[in-house]
Parts: C-alpha cells; structure tokens; sequence
C-alpha cells in the first residue's frame, strides 16, 4: 500500500508523465499514420518495379490504411438503402476496383513526388491532416487527410486536394448517373462493370 | 463612349438564348429524397445547361484542346510558366481592387507588392520574384467578392467559352472585365489585337493547365457534366474559405507593432 506521502508524489508523476502522453498519443496517431503511408505510397511511386508490381502493392496499402467500404457506402448515398444485399456486395466489390485504378491510374504523374507534413485538426469525430505534396514540374498542392478513429485504427475517409474532396465529388457522379437512369443501382453497377472493362483495354 | 469588351459583347446574346431554352422538372413533392437531391444540385437550368456543356465540348474538341496540347508540345514548360506569371501579373490590378473591395489589406498589400516586384525584377512578370520574398499568389474576383458581400450564388450555369459558373460568379465575371484598367487604355487597332491576344492567351494558358485533369474527369466520371458541377462548387467555395480564413493582421512582422498585436 502507498503511504500517504508517498501518494501525492505518484500522482504528481501520473500527471507528469501518463496523462501528456495519453493526449500526445491521441493528436500523434493520425499524423504519424499519414505519415506513414505518406512515406510507403512514396516508396512504390518512385520505387523500382513495373506497373503490375506497383500496382499490387498498391492494393495492400490501400487495404490496410484506406476505409474503403465506409467510402463506397458514402458514395451512394441514399441510394445503399435502395440496393438489394447483392448489389450491394456487387458495388462495394466494384468499387473497390475503381478506387484501385484511379489512384494507380495516377503513379506515372506522380514521378519524384514528396510532401511535407502540416498542421492537425479535429473536424468532429475526424482528423484532418494537412500535407503539402511537391513533384516536378507542377505547383505545389495542398492535400488534407480525413483520418477516422472510430474502428480502433486510423483509417483514411477522404482525402480533400486543394479544397476537393474526392468522395463528394465521386458522390455527386454517381448521383447524378443514377437520377438520369430510373434512380436504378444496377444500371449502375453495369456502368462501373463498362467502365472497368474499358480501363482495361485502354 | 469607350467601346464595348468583345467578350461582354459575345456574352449578352448568349445569356438571352440560354434565357430561352428549358428547365428540369421539378420531382413531385412526395418524393422527399428526389426534391432534397433537386435542390441541392440547385441546377433548374440542366438540360440547357447539358446542351451548352455538349456544344462547348465539340467546339472545344476542335478548337482550344488543340491549342491547348500544340502550345504545351511547342513551348518547353519553363516558357509556359513565365507565360503563366505574366499573364497572371496583368491581372494583379483586378486582383487589388478585389482585395480592398473585400476589406481584406494584408492580401492586397501582398498583391500590390507581387505587381510591384515581379513587373520590374520579375522582368515584366515573367518570373516570380516575389513568391520567394513571402508574397504569394492568391485568388480574388468580384464573384468571390459579391459571395462575401452574402450574395447567394444562384442556381449553376454553364456558359459556353467560359465554362462552368452561376449567375453571381457571371455578373463578377463582367464587373471584371470593366475593373480590368487594360480594358479602358488607348484604341485602335493595336490596342484592340492586344487584348484579344491576351484573352486568347489566357485561354490556351487555362487550359493547358487542366489538359489531364480534365481528360481523366471524362475518362473516369460516369456523368463528367456533373462531376465537373461538383468540382467547380468546391473549387469555388475552397476560395471563398481562404479569403475568409486570412484574418493576418494588416501591420506587417517587421513593423515595430504595439505588444496588443497579435498575429
């Protein structure tokens, strides 16, 4: 048992040591996973390999950091609760594939890229993690990281590039499809199965 | 009487014609999902708005697009961006009457510093001088003034040769040409190529600068007339958002300020 001298000494302690690295930890995590994936995205963009390659590991870094199923259920809005249980598989399963190749889509232009960390900033239960990404020949862009805590890791929501967010803008495409197609999610899913096909043939 | 911009002059027929063509039906009101999605889109003009985005597309394929990818494989990119900064410099003026007009004096003492510095060691405004002295380059039209002012932006136009917009960023777009001091110098003919030369400039320079970004918002987006809407939305109010957030002091760090000031 502590005396009773010993205890105010402990809990100066506590407070010293425990409680700053408890709310360092908190604000820390985001930033230190954005830069962690920040710093493996770099390493595939301007690693060696060929497309095929990079591509795949791609795919595992977007898996392990990206939340892309919440994203895929954010994109199709009111729409999710319209969809059978097998369109919705169907979608999440596609869009994960879209997600893929539009970011791998971008890896040539993205040559020599490196970025710089900015500020942290709480938006509701989201972080927001400002970097500034730098590649040759273009001026520098400002990109902010949605990070989400809420499934226990970080994960990245949305990524938000010189005041755009990818997901509402990916949104208001499929919204705007849908409303000009009978509100109907499987002429959907056959758009994103067309457009899959032609990326692959192009 | 000064002569009418030729831009303004092409403009005002169009918004007549644009006057006349159709509306989207409003949804009926016991679809609550529909009207919600109708009036966030706030685009009651959208078939016009399809076609003059269909029209400008084929005159775009065969005109500016061209232009546009001849200039970039012609001129090596180090041209382009002096290109760039110059143009960028012409507009400066523009830029400072928006500035004071939104009561912000930190942002127009940094462009009237980037005039000042890049047309005279910036050769003309071919090189960004002042960038590297902490002036950097910001946004300001009289759009984005009017949004300050708590001008709404109306429902979404898209206007052929200028693009996606709305009614106020349209009026804005007007005021300045009119704002604009070039538009009011000299006459003639000499004058008069100048400024098209310029607005030709400017054109092949924008777009330029969208060449991939545009190719792959057609390449990947299922309706890119939409997505474009949604892109100039953000676009416009992640403007709006910096003008407001620059709350700098106006008494610049090196000034021996008052201890009351804070940055």
């Amino acid at each position: 048992m502590w005396s009773r001298r010993q205890f105010p000494a402990i809990a100066a302690l506590a407070v010293m040591f425990v409680l700053p690295r408890v709310s360092a930890a908190r604000a820390a995590e985001p930033r230190e996973f954005v830069r962690d994936v920040g710093d493996q995205l770099v390493n595939v963009i301007n690693g060696p390999g060929g497309f095929a390659e990079k591509r795949a590991q791609l795919q595992r870094i977007v898996d392990r950091a990206v939340d892309v199923d919440g994203i895929a259920r954010f994109c199709l809005g009111r729409f999710w609760r319209l969809a059978t249980p097998q369109q919705q598989q169907d979608y999440v399963a596609l869009f994960h594939q879209v997600l893929l190749n539009s970011i791998a889509g971008h890896l040539g232009e993205y040559k020599g890229v490196h970025y710089v960390l900015g500020r942290t900033t709480p938006h509701d239960d989201l972080t927001w993690v400002s970097t500034t990404i730098s590649r040759p020949n273009n001026p520098d862009a400002d990109v902010e990281w949605v990070i989400s805590m809420t499934g226990g890791s970080p994960k990245i929501e949305d990524l938000v590039v010189e005041g755009v967010s990818l997901r509402l803008t990916q949104r208001s495409d499929y919204a705007s499809y849908l409303q000009h197609n009978g509100n109907s999610v499987q002429a959907l899913l056959d758009a994103m199965r067309r457009m899959l096909a032609n990326q692959k043939q192009g | 009487m000064p002569r009418p911009n030729p831009l303004l002059s092409l403009l005002v027929p169009l918004a007549c014609l644009m006057a006349l063509t159709g509306c989207a039906p409003r949804p009926p009101a016991n679809d609550k999902d529909a009207v919600a999605d109708y009036k966030q889109t706030n685009d009651p003009l959208e078939p016009t708005n399809r076609v003059m985005y269909k029209i400008n597309n084929g005159l775009d394929a065969v005109t500016l697009k061209p232009a546009a990818e001849a200039y970039r494989y012609a001129v090596p990119e180090v041209a382009r961006e002096s290109i760039h900064n110059a143009l960028l410099n012409l507009s400066y003026p523009t830029v400072f009457f928006n500035d004071v007009a939104e009561g912000k004096p930190r942002r127009a003492g940094d462009t009237f510093m980037r005039f000042i510095i890049n047309s005279t060691l910036g050769v003309g405004g071919l090189f960004d001088v002042a960038k590297h002295w902490g002036y950097v380059n910001h946004d300001a039209d009289f759009g984005l003034t009017l949004a300050l002012y708590g001008v709404p932006e109306g429902p979404y136009l898209y206007v052929p040769i200028l693009g996606p917009s709305d009614p106020r960023d349209l009026a804005g777009y007007g005021v300045d040409v009119v704002d604009w001091p070039f538009t009011w110098i000299g006459n003639g003919t000499t004058v008069y190529a100048l400024e098209w030369s310029y607005y030709a400039m400017v054109a092949i320079d924008t777009r330029e600068r969208v060449l991939d970004s545009l190719d792959q918002v057609q390449k990947t987006a299922l309706d890119p007339y939409a997505t474009i809407r949604s892109l100039y939305r953000q676009h416009r109010q992640s403007q709006l958002e910096a003008i407001r957030n620059d709350q700098r002091a106006t008494v610049p760090a090196w000034f021996p300020a008052p201890t009351t000031q804070s940055e």
